[in-house]
């Protein structure tokens, strides 16, 4: 088969009209969620994840998958506006983005955002397309000491790309590996951790958990310190670009695209480091650089870009290793298995429809919040202006009853309830949480491939090392160990990360 | 004697270890068997004494490494207990009361977690949360929930 055939039959499911109205139900929902203050796309997604449950597996995915990108571009639309990054990725967008908009150009930042996170989106969905086959072909081949290693690789990567202390993230992968052993032993039917309750017998729900420490959590800091704060822009004018600005964000949108769509294929890479190496990147090759930090159209054109690309080619991973690469593709995962699709190498000849479905709704979904943002733009504007106090009490209230939905039990209630808890606690202590919902999710996964490997070499370590392949990955895995901690480049990683 | 010189990573440190030992301690009847055969208590036996050495380095970076003064922060413990609290007030009553006055008294109650709420904003968003909960959930989505429950005399089933 060749690569338009699948686009085309992609398209055939993606361009259902049932499809592309959940679609778009999906961007809408995610932008007026994701642009709401103090949200982002990590808990946007937990939050919205049971409204999905019921659908078919093609609706349900391409409807995730339109709520994340409305979730990002929700959140860089805060971004610029109140300069309140929802996440990691947009932190950088809003430099530049708050700037233009105190000058009176949030018009153009936000149609610059738009434009130069479409068309990175499509550049990097057809990488995606071009390059899942042949990898997805790759990992077939694998065996449980090659997938091993593998997740090792992605573990020690999202360690080494996380911010703060290495030792602290180390310690975060680690708990998440243990709160996933909690639930029955799949190999010899034993509980582990249930203190004889029946609800933990399949473990601790991801999305309760992940609701915990990244919803309710997020509430607990923000009112910690809570103020009143001022929306600047009010009414937003100018969204057209003069031909000036387009001369000016050609250069940083291709560069963006090109570095976002490379570092969002790393495990624990994605969309933040994407958005923070194209902001570097540009601030060094710009012939405007003096103009960064106070509004130039080039800061907020190449890190879209490069967060854009970055979300769509962490899809890669995920979709043809089952191996997630940040919190939303874990959450993803989760979506997944709970459709009753295993994410790996399989869902490509198994499922082609739902497969290359996914993939054209990623390019119609970017199309669609082109479409859907830029007049709708005097919305999330009056939703910026909705007061913090009276907001955090919808929040958790659609919190409760999606943690509910989940199993129809409360018992998802209290998890979230007692994980807010631990992150609130990890938060204090200056844990990072990502690793360890990498960690969590991760945890099955890794015991059942360590398991199996030691089986097969009847309790012989070597066998991770005599694979060329899984030694490779080791290999990288070590590489990209010493390079963190290196002390030179652990300067500069520190530099980058509180520029 | 040993100086602690960041009290934050030194609490993590010990924290970490508390973890750990609280695993081992609780999966201490788990078979860990042998590496060719791993029990089901072999992959989380081995996570906990992993963990217990990234506790113990952290304690150590503490005590040498010093912190890099971050500004005291003020805790607002009324806001905490509310915010924690409301899930399981929420799911405690939700059977017994039905979904919309069990999202209402949730509501009201947890926005008294900020300092700017007032009583009638409050019922008035409440209300709306209450109304929009019954509609999207019981209605469209048809989860197997009452907006009544047995507690309310007349409305509930």
């Amino acid at each position: 088969m060749d690569i338009f055939s699948d686009l085309w039959l992609g398209a055939a499911t993606a361009f259902q009209p049932v499809n592309l109205a959940y679609g778009f139900i999906g961007c809408l929902l995610g932008t007026a969620i994701g642009v709401l203050p103090g949200l982002g796309p990590t808990a946007t997604i937990a939050m919205l994840l049971p409204i999905t449950f019921g659908l078919q597996p093609e609706a349900a995915l391409i409807m995730l998958a339109g709520i994340f990108y409305g979730a990002q571009y929700g959140g860089s639309t805060t971004a610029i506006l109140i300069n309140l990054p929802g996440e990691s990725s947009s932190v950088v967008t809003a430099i530049d983005g708050y700037q233009m908009a105190r000058r009176g150009r949030a018009g153009a930042a936000l149609a610059t955002a738009a434009l130069g996170s479409f068309f990175a989106g499509s550049v990097a969905t057809l990488l995606l397309a071009v390059a899942a086959p042949p990898l997805a072909a790759v990992a077939l081949e694998f065996g449980p000491a090659e997938y091993f290693s593998l997740m090792v690789l992605g573990l020690v990567a999202s360690v080494a790309l996380a911010s703060g202390s290495l030792l602290k993230a180390f310690a975060m992968i680690v708990f998440g590996l243990l709160l996933g052993s909690v639930g029955t032993d799949v190999e010899s039917g034993v509980p582990r951790y249930v203190f004889g309750i029946s609800q933990l017998y399949d473990g601790l729900n991801f999305v309760a958990v992940s609701m915990g420490i990244f919803g309710l959590c997020e509430i607990l800091r923000n009112l910690e310190n809570e103020h009143e704060r001022s929306v600047g822009v009010r009414k937003v004018t100018g969204l057209m670009l003069t031909r000036d600005d387009l001369r000016r964000i050609r250069g940083p949108v291709l560069r963006g695209t090109a570095l976002g769509s490379l570092l969002g294929v790393l495990p624990g890479g994605g969309a933040m480091l994407s958005s923070f190496a194209a902001y570097a990147l540009e601030k060094r090759v710009s012939p405007n650089r003096a103009e960064f930090g106070k509004g130039a159209i080039e800061g907020v054109a190449a890190p879209e870009a490069a967060n854009n690309a970055g979300a769509q080619t962490s899809f890669i991973p995920m979709l043809t290793l089952g191996i997630p690469g940040n919190p939303v593709m874990a959450l993803m995962v989760g979506a997944m298995i709970i459709q009753g699709i295993t994410p790996g190498p399989n869902v490509i000849s198994e499922e082609p429809a739902l497969f290359w479905g996914m993939i054209v709704s990623m390019w119609s979904g970017n199309l669609m919040l082109v479409i859907l943002n830029l007049p709708l733009i005097g919305l999330w504007v009056r939703m910026l202006t909705i007061p913090y106090h009276l907001l955090f009490p919808a929040i958790i209230g659609f919190c409760c009853i999606g943690a509910y939905s989940i199993n129809n039990s409360v018992f998802d209630v209290f998890i979230m309830s007692g994980f807010s808890v631990v992150g609130f606690a990890l938060f204090k202590l200056r844990f990072e949480p990502a690793p360890l919902l990498l960690g969590f999710i991760l945890g099955p996964m890794l015991e059942e491939n360590l398991r199996r490997a030691m089986l097969i070499s009847q309790g012989d370590p070597t066998i991770f090392v005599r694979s060329p392949l899984s030694l490779s990955l080791l290999v990288v895995a070590v590489l990209v160990l010493g390079l963190v901690l290196a002390p030179s480049i652990n300067r500069k990683r520190n530099e980058a990360f509180t520029e | 004697m040993l100086k602690i010189k960041n009290g934050r990573d030194f609490v993590g440190g010990v924290a970490m270890i508390v973890v750990s030992l609280l695993f081992i301690w609780f999966g201490r009847e788990l078979d860990v068997g042998n590496s060719s055969q791993m029990g089901p208590g072999y992959f989380p036996r081995m996570l906990s004494l992993l963990l217990i050495g990234i506790g113990v380095l952290i304690i150590v970076q503490a005590l040498v490494v010093a912190s890099e003064g971050e500004p005291d922060e003020t805790a607002n413990w009324k806001a905490y207990a509310l915010v924690i609290l409301a899930p399981i007030v929420f799911g405690l009553a939700l059977s017994r009361l039905g979904l919309a006055p069990t999202m209402f008294l949730m509501i009201v109650a947890v926005s008294f977690a900020s300092k700017y709420a007032g009583w009638r904003q409050s019922v008035a968003l409440a209300l709306f949360m209450a109304i929009c909960s019954v509609v999207l959930f019981t209605r469209l989505l048809s989860l197997p929930v009452n907006a009544f429950g047995p507690w309310i005399p007349f409305l509930g089933n």
